[in-house]
């Protein structure tokens, strides 16, 4: 056994970090690039609070489904469970007061687990049952809400301001984050969770439930929504949407395949969707000052897509039969 | 090391190869070998030998550090890709499956040489059928080239591979350009008796206009098929034998592959099953039509019971329905006293007990992980923390090094990610997660599939200690020795039925071992 004499400058630690999360290699360069393009703008408070902002946003929005990509399957219920919530909320609000926003939480909780349900026993592809509930959810949103959007007033402490500049959004996520990757890290439901992804037949041959973690999966998912959608409700204006606005479901998309888990699943997740999420922001705030074309940017965008996605897809190692 | 080999003779030499992987794992070291027309060249060794390695180098799937390669005499430079290889007379039939089975046989052949089928951008199918049909004719292939792979038997499966390879050979140097050097890297691993000398037999003719690489870990067969044999160790070239100058005895080709003196553990074992403990697992006139009928049969607590017959006789399929991949329709299973549900799948089975192993490392074996969490994948209860669910990565560790270090896994650490090691230590690290985990009935599919002679002494050591710790055993195996090692009785089935039991001096006897 020989060991080639490696660099010595840069400490294995920081090596093997950046080999194992490439986007952080992204993140830095985009975030000097703009900070040298627009030393101003760019690196200002004000922009900082943005991206954490945005960040929040995407984070809570893609939590949940990143738990579900790394079992190999696709949720793109989010959204609904959004909007949705957003209307039941409005319409309990007059009997439940305060505890109406709960109702959001039951509601995801309660999607996951009827999409985990039928996407186990009825074997239907997910991308395809959770896309048509989406445009379900959005329907009965819009018809609930009569075609308007409905301002609902006593949620305002989930945001008030504590720490200057500090998005108290962000100070919410910070928790729900931990509590994802706790689970998908350090636990058994999260080492099953990648099993599957990683080999849904050796899974089986091992001995795990599969139909049960997925339904897990899809559970999880939905209450990761579920929490982060009574923040994002408020965060994103307190009142209910009824307009399906695609970069609301693509964005977290990004952030998810950007961050390296591979749409096949097997491994990324949680933890590597915060830092997808982060890069695309960075990436995001930065081409919005720039003095590009709306348009351009949303091209810019989706070409970032799909080399996330071939990207990470490359992620998948051992698929060796040269 | 000298080849006695007159240049004009020999069809491809290496001279030199060395190989290291990341730096720290050296797999091959100062290589120097050839292959001369018309011969089979065996090419034996432990697992992570440097086997595979050295024949991917030939093949263009990795660069080697530092050697030479010859051709015809000529010095060439090693080939970039297969395809290159090809060109000059060089294909491989991968160790690891290599078969695509819902294309059809003459899709198959001509996979990535479709471009000498097409006319006018169409792909000239009637042809590409013609031609595949005429290729399997000559080369004794028994097959439809309109037959779908899955379709085919293991062995007929091989055959195709092997007459894509020396297909591909053809088409990218020219029709009778030169005489095609294949690699066979275990072709003979997942195949039963029969199909072994089916296949054989069909190798000594293609001989005629073929010369071949031939890795195995089954010492007889490598004795009386190969011209020639290399033996790898730790990836140094360790021998050669000419068999056509001497004869060579099992033992000593035993003792160049290992490193040591058979333990002789195979012809030591003591008698078994004195004293028979409780019943663990009864099944009860289970029939499933078209399979298996009538089996009715006690496992007891630490005893082995074989399972054995012909290819096709349900041998299998019995494994399986006990495993809950299959489910049988009439009759019942028990375990320690409870009734099994027919159709129950694994988990279920194994929340009773049973634990299996399929034998097979590409469905089992989790490629993109860490030889760690292959082993405590089935073994999560021993590493939660007491007080939470949570998993305590040091113990994880502890417990995949002891495996590590048990089944003698070579690896340069319990991290390594499994797709990186040799075939025989993927399956060591399968076998050994369920070794790990102490079912009380483990089911046995085709344990050593791809593991070296050695090792195949380790592993019957690690399940006969095992067993005295009484846990139970079926096995199912294409080997008749490893019946004869590890079981106490072996039934015999035929056509879907028991047809005898046997003790293993019986059983001795009655296969001729
Ligand atoms: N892609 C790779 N990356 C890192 N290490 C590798 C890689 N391929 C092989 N190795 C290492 O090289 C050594 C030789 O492996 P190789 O596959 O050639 O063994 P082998 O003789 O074919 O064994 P087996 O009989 O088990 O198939 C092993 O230690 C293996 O772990
Ligand atoms: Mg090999």
């Amino acid at each position: 056994m020989k060991r080639s004499s490696g660099n010595r400058l840069i400490p294995p630690v920081i090596i093997r970090t950046l080999k194992n999360q490439p986007v952080i290699i992204a993140l830095i360069a985009v975030f000097v690039m703009f900070s040298i393009l627009y030393p101003d703008r760019f690196l200002s408070l004000l922009n900082f609070k943005t991206i954490l902002r945005q960040f929040v946003t995407l984070t809570l929005f893609a939590m949940g489904p990143s738990i579900v990509v790394v079992t190999g399957s696709l949720d793109l219920s989010y959204v609904g469970i959004w909007m949705l919530g957003g209307v039941l909320v409005w319409l309990c609000m007059p009997v439940l007061g305060l505890f109406s926003i709960l109702v959001i939480l039951l509601l995801g909780v309660a999607t996951g687990f009827l999409i985990g349900v039928i996407q186990a026993k009825a074997k239907i592809p997910s991308f395809i049952l959770t896309l048509s509930l989406l445009v379900t959810y959005w329907g009965l949103t819009a018809k609930l809400a009569g075609g308007y959007p409905r301002i609902v007033r006593g949620f305002e402490f989930i945001t008030a301001p504590l720490i200057p500049y500090i998005p108290t959004a962000f100070l919410w996520s910070i928790p729900i984050i931990f509590a994802a990757v706790f689970i998908m890290k350090y636990t058994r439901i999260g080492t099953y969770l990648y099993a599957i992804g990683s080999n849904e037949e050796g899974a089986r041959l091992a001995g795990i439930n599969v139909d049960k973690y997925k339904i897990l999966a899809f559970t999880l998912s939905g209450l990761f929504t579920g929490i982060g959608s009574m923040i994002l409700f408020q965060h994103l204006g307190g009142s209910t949407p009824v307009e399906l606005k695609l970069n609301t479901l693509v964005w977290p998309l990004v952030a998810i395949v950007l961050g390296g888990t591979p749409l096949m699943g097997g491994s990324g997740g949680p933890q590597r969707t915060i830092l997808g999420a982060l890069t695309f922001t960075v990436f995001y705030r930065g081409v919005y000052l720039s003095p590009l074309h709306p348009y351009s940017i949303q091209l810019l965008v989706g070409l970032l897509l799909i080399v996330s996605i071939t990207v990470s897809a490359r992620g998948l190692k051992g698929v060796t039969i040269t | 090391m000298r080849m006695g080999i007159a240049m004009d003779d020999s069809l491809l030499e290496v001279k030199g190869v060395s190989k290291t992987f990341g730096g720290v794992v050296r797999a091959l070291d100062d290589i120097s070998l050839a292959a001369r027309r018309n011969e089979i060249v065996g090419v034996v060794g432990e697992n992570g030998a440097g086997k595979s390695t050295l024949m991917k180098i030939l093949v263009g799937v990795y660069p080697p550090d530092k050697g030479e390669l010859y051709h015809k005499g000529e010095k060439v430079p090693f080939p970039k890709d297969p395809k290159e290889a090809a060109k000059r007379g060089i294909s491989i039939v991968y160790q690891e499956k290599g078969v695509i089975p819902w294309l059809k046989v003459y899709q198959f052949l001509f996979l990535g040489h479709e471009d000498k089928y097409v006319k006018f951008s169409i792909l000239q199918t009637d042809k590409m059928k013609k031609h595949a049909a005429a290729i399997l004719e000559e080369l004794h292939v028994k097959c439809d080239a309109e037959a779908f792979m899955y379709e085919l038997p293991l062995s007929t499966q091989k055959m195709v591979e092997i007459a894509r390879a020396i297909l591909s050979v053809r088409l990218e140097s020219g029709e009778d350009g030169t005489t095609p050097i294949i690699i066979l890297d275990e072709p003979t691993g997942p195949l039963n008796d029969e199909e072994r000398r089916e296949l054989f037999s069909d190798l000594l003719k293609m001989k005629k206009n073929a010369s071949f690489f031939f890795i195995s870990h089954i010492i007889p067969e490598v004795r009386e098929f190969t011209d020639r044999v290399h033996v790898l160790r730790d990836g140094k070239l360790v021998a050669n034998y000419d068999f056509s100058e001497e004869k060579i005895a099992e033992e000593d080709l035993f003792r160049a592959i290992v490193g040591r003196e058979s333990s002789e553990y195979i012809s030591k074992q003591e008698v078994k099953g004195v004293d028979r403990g409780a019943v663990g697992l009864t099944a009860k006139n289970m029939t499933k039509k078209g399979h298996y009928y009538d089996i009715s049969f006690d496992l007891h607590k630490g005893e082995c019971v074989g399972i054995f017959g012909p290819a096709g006789s349900g041998k299998s399929q019995i494994i399986r329905t006990i495993a809950g991949i299959m489910s049988f329709e009439r009759g019942e299973l028990i375990v320690k006293g409870h009734k099994l549900k027919a159709s129950a799948p694994p988990h279920v089975r194994l929340r009773s007990g049973i634990g299996y192993f399929s034998g097979e490392t590409g469905k089992e074996l989790f490629f993109n992980w860490p030889i760690v969490k292959n082993i405590s994948i089935v073994n999560m209860q021993k590493i939660l923390g007491k007080f939470m669910p949570v998993i305590n990565f040091n113990a994880e560790r502890k417990m995949a090094q002891r495996i590590v270090h048990r089944l003698r896994i070579r690896t340069p650490s319990v991290n390594t990610d499994c797709y990186s090691l040799s075939g025989g230590n993927k399956q060591k690290v399968s076998v050994g997660k369920w070794v790990e985990r102490k079912p009380d009935i483990l089911l046995l599919d085709d344990p050593t599939i791809g593991i070296d002679v050695g090792a195949r002494e380790d592993i019957y050591e690690v399940l006969s200690e095992m067993k005295k710790s009484g846990i139970s055993m079926i096995l199912v195996s294409d080997d008749p020795k490893e019946y004869s090692i590890l079981c106490d009785r072996i039934m015999f089935v035929m056509d879907g039925r028991i047809q005898n039991v046997l003790g293993p001096d019986e059983f001795r006897k009655v296969v001729g071992i």
